[in-house]
């Protein structure tokens, strides 16, 4: 379990990489994160149902403006580590909703709370820059690879120390309140995992519609063929 | 140039942006363009001022700056504020292109592949948005150097600007439809109707959904946290 917990919490760092600093893969979204953790975790269905709510809720926060969006990169990373922590301790399959409800909370409010976080990185990034060029002028130009590494390694350092402290403060608050709840938390669930799904998908459908009808009829078309396949294929 | 634009954003900042990632990445150019040391780094630290563009179609700029910065170091009448306007120029109209084509239509795309595909319970799922992603987002940072190198600082007045409108056209319409699909998955999953409860409240968050949807504020997520507290009051033990 140590391991795992371990791999979690670098994971949790590699994600901040992705989401930002370096590459930008689309590895740290939450479908994906969820599954490397379903499998590090030995929990794929749990994994992924709480990863699906969350990636649809990301897939639908856009970078509008100058706002800066939630950090679902470590909100994925956190609530499904989250849940797949809080179900190990569970002897009962009812409790596996609960967690998954928990799981999501989570992810939603340590994205929400993450922000200031990436505000704060740079910020410091801002004295980096000032540094470098002054370096730069000096005919130093090992200094644009020292501040690269520098601002790497923040990201990391941030995002491990993240994903640490909210699982160790998570399972501290949680555990007990999972362990009592569970049936009014998996009821709970029932309601909030399709209107949860629901609402992220409407979001994606308005930003891809843009009032155009064509479209609006090739989403209607879309739905009524897929509903159509899957009928047919089952029976 | 197109390795070193992956760490574009390493060092962004409130004040220059990508500012310290571009000049990062259009080293290696300057490098090759401007063997005396003391002249490289008075214009590498020119390349550190405000940058900000989309990360992906940032190497079209690179491509096209180095080409200038070419010129430059051949002689040519630019100065650095004439090189701080073409960096800028290209900036705003590809953070305009890419920020739709990535952000708003490829992510939201290649996550209902992935949805799609998750909601069955396959691994598969992460596979396939990743994949399907990557395939654009790198294919487009490695081309993109060459395809701004070639044209130069008008990259964005010839043909590449409607092929990549053209693009972001096509993926919108597969966008819908891929909405379209996840809502049918959702709702028939491997062709088993859910339970009558879920398809009520799901359509529900739907039809509320693409009414909030028509305010910026409050956010999807807090429109989300809220619908999660209502579901915990609605399923209060009685």
């Amino acid at each position: 379990m140590t391991s795992a917990i371990t791999a979690t919490v670098l994971l949790g760092g590699v994600a901040a990489l992705d989401a930002g600093p370096v590459a930008q893969t689309l590895l740290s979204q939450p479908l994906v994160t969820a599954t490397l953790l379903g499998l590090l975790w030995n929990d794929l269905p749990l994994a992924l149902s709480v990863g699906v709510v969350l990636q649809i809720l990301a897939a639908s926060t856009l970078p509008v403006g100058s706002r800066t969006p939630e950090d679902y990169a470590m909100g994925g990373v956190i609530g499904v580590a989250l849940a797949l922590l809080l179900a190990q301790q569970q002897p009962y399959s009812m409790a596996r909703d609960g967690c998954a409800l928990v799981g999501v909370f989570a992810g939603m409010i340590s994205a929400t709370a993450g922000v200031p976080l990436l505000k704060w990185q740079r910020r410091r990034n801002e004295g980096l820059s000032h540094w470098c060029e002054e370096e730069l002028l000096a005919g130093r130009e090992r200094s644009l690879v020292q501040a690269h590494a520098a601002g790497v390694v923040l990201a990391f350092g941030v995002g491990v120390s993240y994903t640490a402290a909210c699982l160790a403060v998570g399972v501290g608050m949680l555990l007990g309140v999972v362990r009592t709840e569970s049936i009014w938390l998996a009821r709970a669930w029932l309601f909030a995992q399709p209107l949860w799904i629901g609402l992220g998908l409407a979001q994606l459908l308005h930003a891809f519609v843009q009032r155009r009808l064509l479209r609006v009829a090739v989403f209607g078309a879309a739905l009524f063929v897929t509903w159509i396949l899957l009928m047919v294929g089952s029976a | 140039m197109a390795l070193r634009a992956s760490l574009l954003q390493a060092t962004f900042n409130f004040e220059r942006q990508q500012g310290l990632g571009w000049a990062y990445s259009i080293a290696p150019a300057l490098q090759r363009l401007y063997p005396d040391p003391e002249l490289r780094a008075r214009r590498l630290a020119e390349h550190t001022a405000y940058f900000n563009t989309q990360p992906t179609l940032c190497s079209v700029a690179l491509g096209a700056v180095a080409s200038y910065e070419e010129q430059r170091a051949h002689g040519a009448p630019i100065d650095a504020s004439g090189m701080t306007r073409v960096k800028n120029v290209l900036g705003a109209a590809l953070a305009a292109i890419g920020d739709r084509m990535f952000w708003f239509t490829l992510r939201p795309l290649v996550a209902c592949f992935g949805v799609i595909l998750a909601a069955s319970g396959s691994a598969f799922g992460a596979v396939v948005m990743w994949g399907c992603y990557n395939v654009m987002h790198q294919g487009m940072r490695f081309a993109g150097v060459g395809w701004g190198y070639r044209q130069g600082p008008s990259v964005l007045s010839g043909d590449l600007r409607m092929r990549l409108e053209r693009m972001i056209g096509v993926w919108s319409l597969m966008g819908v439809a891929a909405v379209g699909a996840t809502v049918a998955v959702i709702l028939v999953p491997d062709g088993i109707p859910r339970p009558v409860l879920f398809q009520i409240v799901f359509v529900s968050g739907l039809a509320f959904g693409l009414i909030a949807a028509q305010r910026v504020r409050p956010s999807p997520t807090e429109w989300a946290l809220g619908a999660g507290v209502v579901s915990l009051i609605a399923a209060w033990p009685r």
